[in-house]
């Protein structure tokens, strides 16, 4: 089955390079360059993913999400970036993208991005691994649900070994579990990141905001 | 000039109408001090007090619409009134009130689009005010000072705006010529030489980076590792990615860290063959992966230089461990840690792995 992807990034040559190099099984099958674009172009051709660029001209891709997500609860965002500020990071994560990539991705491990992402799992980079553990790191739970506030010792394992460059095939064969398994711990670890109240989350990003 | 909105507080910050307590949150000071300012002034023959309720008048409730023009109008009024009688009661004579006003009045139309006007209210009032000081000894004075204000009413607005003119003319020059020096001479160099393309605009992409986003930590683990990342991939032409999570200090202990992760990135560029070494930084520990040929462990001479000493003996030294896991065609993975301080740090620690590894 072919993934349908609608990419919006307000940069033609990044749009081009991406068209030309997405793999087999993907198809861009629509393009927009800013949120009022994007907007009445995912909800016309109800794509299976969006690629979605963090920052663009008229807005921030969260604002994207934030409209289109209640009508079209199927699509799936994937947000992409070169800025790797923390807070633009949480804020599309928050807003319910189902994971985040740096722009220097390659071509085969992004392909590789979308499919996951079209079947429902969660994908984290590197360096989103690497922002959930420090947000998550200290402090007790502190709101109503701690469930949500904290990471099992499994999921920091996991989110430890992804922060360190391990794909989930290696994760899970160094952990003795099965790739469902660790693919199960992210998807948990997403949940947490998107629903749980606690205060640090914003607060570390804003403490990071990089001027 | 903006001038950020006043409102006044209302439920537990106001006393009377929030008035005060509107003013001290806009101007950061403590409402008592404000409350105290008017206080006083209502002894100056009650202008407080008519100030008071004009700024009433004049000033929007939180989150409520602004006031309809007429009571805006008769809050102005009000305000301009308080003025003058606090002029007055500080023992200011008419003749000095009466010009202030006036060009007050001027200054305020100058900041609006009717120019004229206010430049000619402006010498109005220093004319009324000159002419009716006239005939003390102080004129010789007054009147030199009195144009001196007129000036600095007509011509200070449109000063501070050329200045700020200027200062941004001059941040977009030299945004042009850090933008010349840095990328244009990349893409020629690229353009002259496009087997370096790759190292080239990583390096660009770096300076730019620190450029745009200055690093606000100095001097702390995160960053020297950062910086030995760069150094790398500047010697060897390897994309290294350094992912943070937490940060510490840097000290004897967390500078071992930092020099035996360097030599295990050089390692990594110099004999794995990857294109990119994933580095990943925590306050007590780092690790260093790539996923290139690997290597017999034990095949290396334990008088191999770089892992025995840069990397063991170093994290020996300071108390810490040296764990490589590696095996041909598997790619290596350089685990550096420092014994746990008391501080409780949290540091999930990856179990055995099935390929070789050998633990110091």
């Amino acid at each position: 089955m072919t993934v349908r992807v609608v990419l919006v990034d307000d940069h033609d040559l990044f749009r081009a390079g991406v068209r030309a190099q997405l793999g087999e099984g993907v198809e861009i099958v629509g393009e927009a360059a800013s949120v009022a674009d994007a907007v009445p172009l995912i909800r016309a051709l109800d794509p299976d993913v969006v690629l979605l660029d963090v920052h663009l001209g008229d807005g921030s891709g969260d604002a994207v999400i934030v409209q289109v997500a209640p009508e079209r609860p199927a699509v799936k965002f994937l947000a992409l970036s070169v800025s790797d500020a923390p807070e633009d990071v949480i804020a599309v994560i928050r807003a319910g993208a189902r994971g985040y990539v740096t722009k220097a991705i390659s071509a085969a491990e992004l392909t590789d991005a979308v499919r996951r992402i079209a079947d429902g799992d969660a994908v984290f980079s590197p360096r989103l691994a690497g922002f959930v553990l420090d947000a998550f790191r200290t402090g007790e739970a502190t709101a109503a649900d701690p469930e949500l506030d904290q990471l099992t010792a499994r999921e920091r394992e996991v989110l430890q070994l992804i922060a360190r460059g391990y794909r989930y095939k290696e994760i899970a064969a160094r952990l003795h579990l099965s790739p469902r398994t660790v693919e199960s711990h992210v998807s948990a670890v997403l949940r947490k990141l998107q629903l749980s109240s606690r205060h640090e989350l914003t607060r570390w990003a804003a403490e990071r905001r990089l001027i | 000039m903006r001038i950020p909105a006043v409102e006044r507080t209302g439920g537990d910050g106001a006393v009377v109408a929030g008035v005060c307590a509107g003013l001290a949150r806009v101007l950061s000071v403590d409402a008592t001090f404000v409350r105290l300012l008017f206080a006083l002034l209502a002894f100056a023959s009650g202008a407080g007090i008519v100030a008071y309720v004009g700024a009433w008048a004049l000033l929007p409730a939180a989150d409520a619409a602004v006031p309809v023009r007429r009571r805006r109008v008769v809050g102005t009024v009000l305000l301009v009134w308080s003025g003058i009688i606090a002029l007055s009661g500080l023992g200011l004579s008419n003749s000095v009130v009466w010009p202030l006003l006036i060009v007050g009045a001027g200054a305020v139309l100058l900041r609006r689009e009717s120019r004229l006007a206010g430049i000619a209210l402006v010498v109005v009032g220093i004319v009324v005010f000159v002419s009716s000081n006239d005939g003390g000894s102080a004129t010789s004075l007054l009147t030199p000072g009195a144009v001196a204000v007129a000036f600095v009413v007509i011509a200070g607005p449109w000063a501070y705006r050329l200045a700020n003119e200027r200062a941004r003319a001059e941040e977009r020059a030299d945004m042009a010529a850090r933008v010349h020096d840095s990328v244009l001479q990349t893409l020629t160099l690229i353009q002259r030489d496009p087997a370096d393309a790759r190292r080239l605009a990583r390096r660009q992409e770096r300076e730019l980076r620190s450029w745009l986003y200055p690093s606000v930590a100095t001097g702390t683990l995160a960053d020297a590792v950062d910086r030995a990342a760069a150094e790398i991939e500047e010697l060897h032409g390897v994309r290294v990615e350094v992912v943070h999570a937490g940060d510490a200090p840097l000290d004897e202990r967390t500078q071992a860290l930092v020099l035996a992760a360097r030599e295990a990135m050089a390692n990594a560029a110099r004999h794995a063959g990857a294109d990119e070494i994933s580095v990943f930084v925590e306050p007590t520990a780092v690790y260093v992966r790539d996923r290139g040929r690997g290597f017999d462990l034990g095949a290396v001479g334990a008088d191999r230089q770089g892992v025995a000493e840069s990397i063991r003996g170093r994290m020996e030294r300071v108390g810490g461990t040296a764990r490589i896991v590696t095996a041909p065609g598997e790619g290596t993975d350089v685990e550096l840690a420092l014994a746990r301080r008391l501080d409780g740090a949290p540091k999930a620690e990856g179990p055995a792995s099935p390929p070789t590894e050998q633990q110091t």
